[in-house]
Parts: structure tokens; C-alpha cells; sequence
């Protein structure tokens, strides 16, 4: 049944997108459902968290956040990143894709018209979304039933809805821009680089009075208009009917574009919009140091990567310690008459809120948890490299496999000394700057002390690269990182035995920024690595590769 | 003359999946041997052995005197690879692939890596992933071939070249092999081995079917002998002769048209009792001997034994 169409076959396609992002998503949703009980203990607590938010406004608009519905709209405003990023990367998959992998061609090959071929695979993305919108709804209204929300089922369909809406206009966009690139790479990145742009727009009202027109210009403007968990304020039809018209206009122009131009080409740009023509050359790089060694060319693919990761994790951290020194009196105030927050940022950051360092070691957790995540996204591309036969013809020279995944590996440590470097700088300079009084030892160590946990996430994924395959690989690493940081955030709030919260190497890495490092900790974080690595490489150099 | 390839009783097995059983042949240096097969037969397996990709479960496999799986690295000095679906990093130039390669090679004659671009009329300024199979292929035989290795193990290498290329990688392999240097070559395109090799091996279900000079291997053959008479001529008077499978008659008993196997010397004195006007013989191609090797319960069975 699943492979009578192209519709079915695509949706089949979308299958595990479909549950992981729309249960994922849902549990996004009500995770900070979670912790509103202790946040609104007594009516001045009340007062507080809603002064709280409001100096966040620049995030969401801080709507009834002392409801459970409100809370979670509030938090998750800034994770718009993360819901579109899936439909960005099937807009721009969906065509494109499948002309860069040749299998267009087939596909065109069968007695069915262009036009309707690339309807049915957008009603199938639109379809995936509206069950990842329904599932996310499911989701969040039973958080809200276990927590004691106060929004229905409705509500949370609607809430759901939004979401597929905003989520059908950027895997629209993404599919639009696709139509004049080459490769589907560069469609995402700029469909991307355009949702950066959206969300600052959508900004400007929130943070400049008079700017709402400015504003309009972002459907995530008309996104926002509708908060299906708060009751009390509704969604907004006007709006949601807008993404929709937006959504099905994106998509419907991208489709006739496809419809008109060469498969395996582009809608021809304007003269003046065009590259200049390339000449054909048979000249050989013969001085380019990326190419000397498995080392070098291996930093070499990872530097861009590399300095994107930098630029979101270096950032978030001086941001974190911009946001302390601005926060310091109001969450001072906060703390003093509200100790369920004040021990939820103690399990968080370990120490005594009251300080600085307290109140960053507390947002400072999540800075280990991306330098991790960088670590798998780099051991994908290792496990990828074997599955898809790119290892092959280096390992028909006379470079000994070991060499070879150590070259990897030294390329990957690098990347992660250079971006918890650059972050402490970052760091450094904005507490400087900011007046902000730190302990430069200890942020020093908070810093560079995620690299040990950046390596054994690569050193745990090396080893398992020499069973599973690429995709089995990156889903255990990230269950995994899910694993530990439940372990570590949670974990203390549900009194979890001990021996359990030392199965989380978060609990080695401790609060180093209150604590500074314990040595024996970290070493024995180095040792797990380095035994994952040692055992990962004798697997390497013994196993069948590309099996 | 000493073997560059030995194989004895090599065996893979990917569990439910085919790989190769027992397999054993040589190939002596200078030469040039065809590796035949259909798809699936155990080609790629063989190969990836031989370029220790993968540890044989049994047997074992040596070039120039060396283990495959303990002298990997050493063996790998010796030998230019083109694998049969080449996949290398998408964002590389076909130059930089070039230079990356002959850097983790230790070093080529650069004129020399030069000369192959010209003679492939490689552009070395596009990336991987732009260039067509075409392309792509030239960018991994220029690879295999850039540090004059003395083995080259080359699985399908011109699927994808046109005409003109192929050519080019033919006069490689003749040069390659003038110079003294082994060529182990994979294919199902049987005109290509028949073209450039010497001695060809079969290979089916993982179980080499016959080794041999393509001349010996042409020997095996069914061949086709169309004889045109000035009278009709009974078909029975060619259906008893030595060598004769079947007879077919034509143009109302004019002509006849023989499936035969062997000597034709029986068949030319019977044909001397009748007035001929032409005589047509078809040479077999290794096609056709091929195709006989894959026929569902053919001579496979009885002609195992000439497997050397």
C-alpha cells in the first residue's frame, strides 16, 4: 500500500521523522511544564518569575507565564530553531535531493506528469507536518493533564497546528530557494541564514516601541499570534490562515518553477545575478596544505563545521555572561523569596545561587551538551564516510588504517580545543567588559573542561562505528547525551540513587566554575575516552570495512 | 616468471548474503588477467580482498609474496586501485583529489600526473560531485594509475567512459603491461578483456567456473557455420558429422546454418559433396562463451574440471 504512490512512498519516507520530531518536539513543549510548580509557590514568587520574564520579552512575549501553558510558550519561543529545522531540511531535500542523488530521473521516467509528481511529495511534507503538529499536540496535552495545565484538547491541537503552519512555510521557502541552487546544501543554509532573519524582525517589537511594522515582515510575527496553551488569549485564525495561504504560495510557486525547468538544472537568473562563467583549467593545487596528510585534510572539512559551532557556542557563552551581569539584581531578588528555584539552580549549577558564578554555572550546563553534540555530528560524518565506501580508496594507499582514524580523531580534538579556547576568550572579554567579577581560574576550567567530555562522546561514537551503522551511531550517541543530561538535570529533583547520577559524565565534570576541576574526575573522563578510542581503533584496523 | 597474485582457497561469507567460496587462481607478473563475472558473483568480494578491505574468513591472498591482510600497507606500495563504485569526497576538486592521493602515496612524478590529466582531458577545477560518471571514472583511473604502480587492480574501470576514453584506457593497460607491470582486471564487458587481457578467469555464485588463456577459453566455443548451396541439400546429410549440435535449414533447402562446437574438418568434407557457393563462419565473441558459462543448468557441471 505504502508504495502505490508517490505521495504514500514519500509519507512512508517521513515515518520516523514523523514520530521522533513530533514526540521529540512534544516533550520539548512540556519540559517546562514541569518545573512551574515550584516556580509559584506563593503569590510574591508569582510576581517575581512574571518580572522575570518580562526582561525576556525579547524571547517570546511573556503572556500568562505563570500558568503552565503560558510557561511553556514562553520557553519555547526561541525554539523555533529547532521545529523548523526539519521541514527546512526536507523543503530543501525534497527535489533537489533527489536530482543530486540521479533518482529524479527514474522517478520521471514512469508515465505520470512532472507536475503531479512534485505535488504529491509537498502534500506528503504537508502531511508529515500536520502529524508531527498533531502528535506535538497529543504530547504537550497530556503534559498539561499531568501537570495541571488548564488548556483542552483543542487548545493543544491548535497549539500543534501553529507549529505545522510555521513549519509548512520554511520547508515551503526551503523548497522555493532549492529550485535556484545547485545542490540542496545551499538552499537549507539559506533558508536558514532567512529563519535568522525572521526571528530578529519578529524581535524588533518586543524590544523597540513602534517597530511593529517592521515586525509584520516575519511569519513568525504571525506564528506568535496565536498561543493555543494559553486559553485565556487564544490562537488567532487571521494568522494561521496566513501561514497557510504563505505556506501553500511557497510551495505552489516552487513547484511551477519545477515544473518549467530542466531536472538536474536551475531557474535561470538574471544576467546580472549570474556567477561569472567558469573556464575549464587542468591545473593541479600542488602547494594546498590541506591535501598533505589524512590530518590536515580531515581539519580541513571539519573547519567550517567548526566555526559555525564556534560562532553558536562562543556566542551563547559571552551572551550567558552578558545576561548574568544583567540579571544579577532581579534574580537576586527571585532567589531570596523563592527556594524551590533557588535549589533547582543549585541541582543545575551546583553552587550557591546568589552568585554570579552560581547563576552561570546554571545556564553554563548546556555548554559541555553542545560541544558533545558537535562531537556527534563529527563522528556521523566518520561512521557515513565507511558506510558510503569514501574510506576505501584511502585505505588503497599505504596509510595504515590506525593512522587513519587517528588522523580523524586528532582533526576532531582540535576543532573542540579550538572552540572551548575561542569560547573562553569570548568569555573573558565580555566579563571584562560587562564589569563582571568571575574567578578566572575556574571559568577557565569550566571552559577547557569540556573538552575531555567532547572527546569521549567521539570516542564512544568511534567505537560504536566499528558495529553499527552511521545513522545507529548518531541515534546511540544521542540517546546517550539525552540519557546523561536527564540523569544530571532531573536526576537530583527525582532523588536518584547516587550510583545512578555517576553513570552521567556530567556528574564528573561537576561545577567547575564554583569548584574548579577535580582532577581525579576529569582524568578519569580522559581514561573512559581514551580506552573507547583505543578500543575503537583495534576494532578499526581488524574489521571488514564498508560491511 | 613469478606469480604477483596468489590466491589459495580464499573464502568470504557474509552470512546470509553471498561472498566467495575456495576460490584459487595465480596471476603471473607482466600479465594481464580478466576477472569475469556477473553481477554478484563474487568480483568486488575478490577484490576487496586482495585490497584487504576485507579479512577472509578462509584462505589466503598474496601479492608479490605478501599476506594481503598482514602487509597491507606494504602491499598497498605496490598496487593503483580503482574500486568499482567510486565514491570520494564530494566537495574536493578533481585536482585536489589528485594531489591528496599522491600525497598519501608519498609523493608522484608530477609531469607524469600532468601528462594523464592531458591524455584524459581531465578539468581539474570541478568538484567530485559535479563531474559526470564519465568524469568521476577518469578522476579515479588517473589516481590508479599516477604512481606507476607495479599491480593494478581495477574493478569495472571504464564503466561510464565513452568511447574514446576507453580507448585511452586501453592503450594504458597495453603500456602498462609493455613496461612489465600486472593488471588484474574485473569486468562483465567481455569485449574489453577479450581486447586487453591474456588469460581470463570466470567466476559464478563465489566459485571460480574456469581459468585459462582467452584463446583456450575461446576454444570451449559454440560457433555458428552458414553454408550456401546451388541445389537444395538435406539437412540430414549435416545432422550425423562430428562437431555438429544443430542444423537449421534455409532458403527452401539452399543453405544450411550449423551450431557447432570443435573441428570443422567433418562438416567441410561433408559440404564438398554438394555444390557450394559461400561458406560464413561467425567467431564467437566472449560474449557468447560467457553467456554459455551463466545458462541456467548449462556446462558448468561438466566443465568444471577445467578449472586449473
Amino acid at each position: 500500500m505504502w508504495l502505490s504512490s508517490v505521495f504514500l512512498k514519500t509519507l512512508r519516507d517521513y515515518r520516523i521523522p514523523i514520530l521522533g520530531w513530533g514526540i521529540g518536539m512534544g516533550l520539548v513543549v512540556v519540559s517546562p511544564m514541569a518545573s512551574v510548580a515550584s516556580l509559584v509557590t506563593t503569590p510574591e514568587a508569582r510576581q517575581q518569575l512574571a518580572s522575570l520574564a518580562a526582561s525576556f520579552a525579547w524571547n517570546a512575549d511573556p503572556v500568562a507565564v505563570t500558568t503552565i501553558g503560558g510557561y511553556a510558550t514562553f520557553k519555547i519561543g526561541i525554539f523555533i530553531f529547532l521545529i523548523t529545522v526539519w521541514p527546512i531540511l526536507a523543503g530543501s531535500r525534497m527535489l533537489r535531493g533527489e536530482e543530486e542523488r540521479g533518482s529524479l530521473d527514474v522517478l520521471l521516467s514512469v508515465p505520470r506528469p512532472r507536475l503531479r509528481v512534485a505535488l504529491e511529495k509537498l502534500a506528503a511534507m504537508w502531511t508529515a507536518l500536520l502529524a508531527m503538529g498533531l502528535l506535538i499536540g497529543l504530547v504537550a496535552f497530556a503534559g498539561g493533564r499531568t501537570f495541571g495545565g488548564d488548556f483542552g484538547l483543542g487548545d493543544a491541537l491548535l497549539f500543534g497546528l501553529d507549529l505545522a503552519l510555521i513549519g509548512a512555510v520554511f520547508g515551503g521557502l526551503a523548497l522555493l530557494i532549492s529550485q535556484f541552487t545547485q545542490e540542496r546544501g545551499p538552499a537549507a543554509g539559506a533558508t536558514a541564514g532567512l529563519l535568522l532573519v525572521f526571528i530578529i524582525l519578529d524581535m524588533f517589537h518586543r524590544i523597540a516601541p513602534n517597530s511593529e511594522w517592521i515586525s509584520r515582515l516575519s511569519p513568525i510575527y504571525y506564528y506568535n499570534l496565536s498561543k493555543g496553551l494559553i486559553p485565556s488569549y487564544g490562537v488567532n485564525a487571521g494568522a494561521m490562515v496566513l501561514l497557510a495561504v504563505l505556506a501553500i504560495g511557497l510551495g505552489g510557486i516552487a513547484v511551477w518553477l519545477f515544473n518549467r525547468r530542466d531536472v538536474g538544472g536551475t531557474v535561470p537568473l538574471p544576467r546580472w545575478l549570474r556567477l561569472p562563467e567558469r573556464q575549464a583549467s587542468r591545473v593541479l593545487p600542488v602547494g594546498d596544505w590541506s591535501l598533505r596528510s589524512v590530518y590536515a585534510r580531515s581539519l580541513r572539512t571539519i573547519a567550517m563545521p567548526a566555526f559555525w559551532w564556534t560562532l553558536g557556542i562562543a556566542g551563547f557563552a559571552g551572551w550567558m555572561v552578558y545576561a548574568v551581569q544583567l540579571l544579577e539584581t532581579k534574580m537576586s531578588t527571585l532567589l531570596s523569596g523563592n527556594a524551590g528555584f533557588t535549589q533547582l539552580i543549585k541541582n543545575i549549577g551546583g553552587g550557591d545561587a546568589s552568585l554570579n558564578a552560581g547563576l552561570l554555572s546554571a545556564m553554563f550546563v548546556f555548554l559541555p551538551l553542545f560541544l558533545m553534540a558537535f562531537a556527534v555530528t563529527q563522528v556521523n560524518g566518520w561512521s557515513a564516510d565507511e558506510q558510503d565506501g569514501r574510506l576505501d580508496l584511502v585505505l588503497a594507499t599505504p596509510q595504515p588504517r590506525l593512522s587513519v582514524l587517528l588522523g580523524r580523531f586528532a582533526a576532531l580534538a582540535s576543532a573542540t580545543i579550538a572552540i572551548s579556547v575561542v569560547t573562553l576568550l569570548v568569555c573573558a572579554w565580555v566579563a571584562v567588559a560587562a564589569g563582571l567579577h568571575l574567578d578566572w581560574g575556574n571559568l577557565a576550567a569550566a571552559i577547557l573542561g569540556t573538552i575531555p567530555l567532547g572527546l569521549l562522546v567521539a570516542g564512544i561514537g568511534y567505537l560504536a562505528s566499528g558495529w553499527l551503522r552511521s545513522a545507529a551511531d548518531t541515534g546511540l550517541l544521542s540517546f546517550l547525551l539525552a540519557f546523561w543530561f536527564f540523569v544530571s538535570f532531573i536526576g537530583p529533583e527525582l532523588n536518584l540513587p547516587d550510583v545512578t547520577l555517576r553513570l552521567s559524565p556530567f556528574y564528573y565534570y561537576g561545577s567547575p566554575l564554583l569548584n574548579g576541576l577535580q582532577l581525579t574526575s576529569i582524568l578519569g573522563i580522559i581514561a573512559v575516552g581514551a580506552v573507547a578510542l583505543a578500543l575503537g581503533a583495534v576494532r578499526f584496523v581488524r574489521k571488514d570495512i564498508g560491511v | 616468471m613469478t606469480a604477483m597474485i596468489e590466491v589459495q582457497g580464499l573464502t568470504k561469507n557474509y552470512g546470509s548474503k553471498r561472498g566467495i567460496s575456495d576460490v584459487s587462481f595465480q596471476v603471473e607478473e607482466g600479465h594481464v588477467f580478466g576477472f569475469l563475472g556477473p553481477n554478484g558473483a563474487g568480483k568486488t568480494t575478490t577484490i576487496r580482498l586482495l585490497m584487504a578491505l576485507l579479512k577472509p574468513d578462509a584462505g589466503s591472498a598474496r601479492i608479490a609474496g605478501l599476506d594481503c591482510w598482514e602487509k597491507s600497507v606494504e602491499i598497498k606500495r605496490l598496487i593503483g586501485y580503482v574500486p568499482g563504485e567510486p565514491a570520494l569526497d564530494p566537495n574536493l576538486t578533481g585536482g585536489q583529489i589528485l594531489e591528496y592521493f599522491a600525497h598519501l602515496r608519498g609523493g608522484v612524478d608530477q609531469a607524469y600526473l600532468k601528462q594523464l590529466v592531458e591524455r584524459f582531458e581531465l578539468d581539474t577545477s570541478r568538484k567530485f560531485r559535479q563531474y559526470s560518471t564519465g568524469n568521476k571514472r577518469k578522476v579515479v583511473l588517473i589516481q590508479a594509475f599516477m604512481h606507476r604502480p607495479r599491480l593494478l587492480i581495477l574493478d569495472e574501470p571504464t564503466s561510464g567512459l565513452d568511447p574514446l576514453n576507453q580507448q585511452e584506457f586501453d592503450r594504458m593497460v597495453f603500456e602498462a603491461r609493455n613496461e612489465g607491470r600486472t593488471v588484474f582486471l574485473s569486468s562483465h564487458v567481455l569485449s574489453e578483456v577479450e581486447k586487453t587481457c591474456a588469460t581470463v578467469g570466470i567466476i559464478r555464485d563465489g566459485s571460480l567456473v574456469r581459468i585459462g588463456d582467452v584463446a583456450e577459453v575461446k576454444a570451449i566455443k559454440r560457433y555458428e557455420v552458414t553454408i550456401t548451396f546451388a541445389n537444395p541439400v538435406p539437412a540430414e546429410a549435416f545432422k550425423t558429422v562430428d562437431g555438429v549440435i544443430e542444423v537449421e535449414t534455409l532458403n527452401h533447402g539452399h543453405a544450411v546454418r550449423l551450431t557447432m562446437q570443435g573441428p570443422a574438418d567433418a562438416v567441410i568434407k561433408a559440404a564438398a559433396h554438394y555444390p557450394v557457393v559461400s561458406l560464413t563462419s561467425y567467431e564467437p565473441s566472449l560474449e557468447d562463451i560467457f553467456l554459455r558459462y551463466y545458462e541456467e543448468d548449462g556446462p558448468r557441471a561438466t566443465e568444471a574440471h577445467h578449472v586449473a
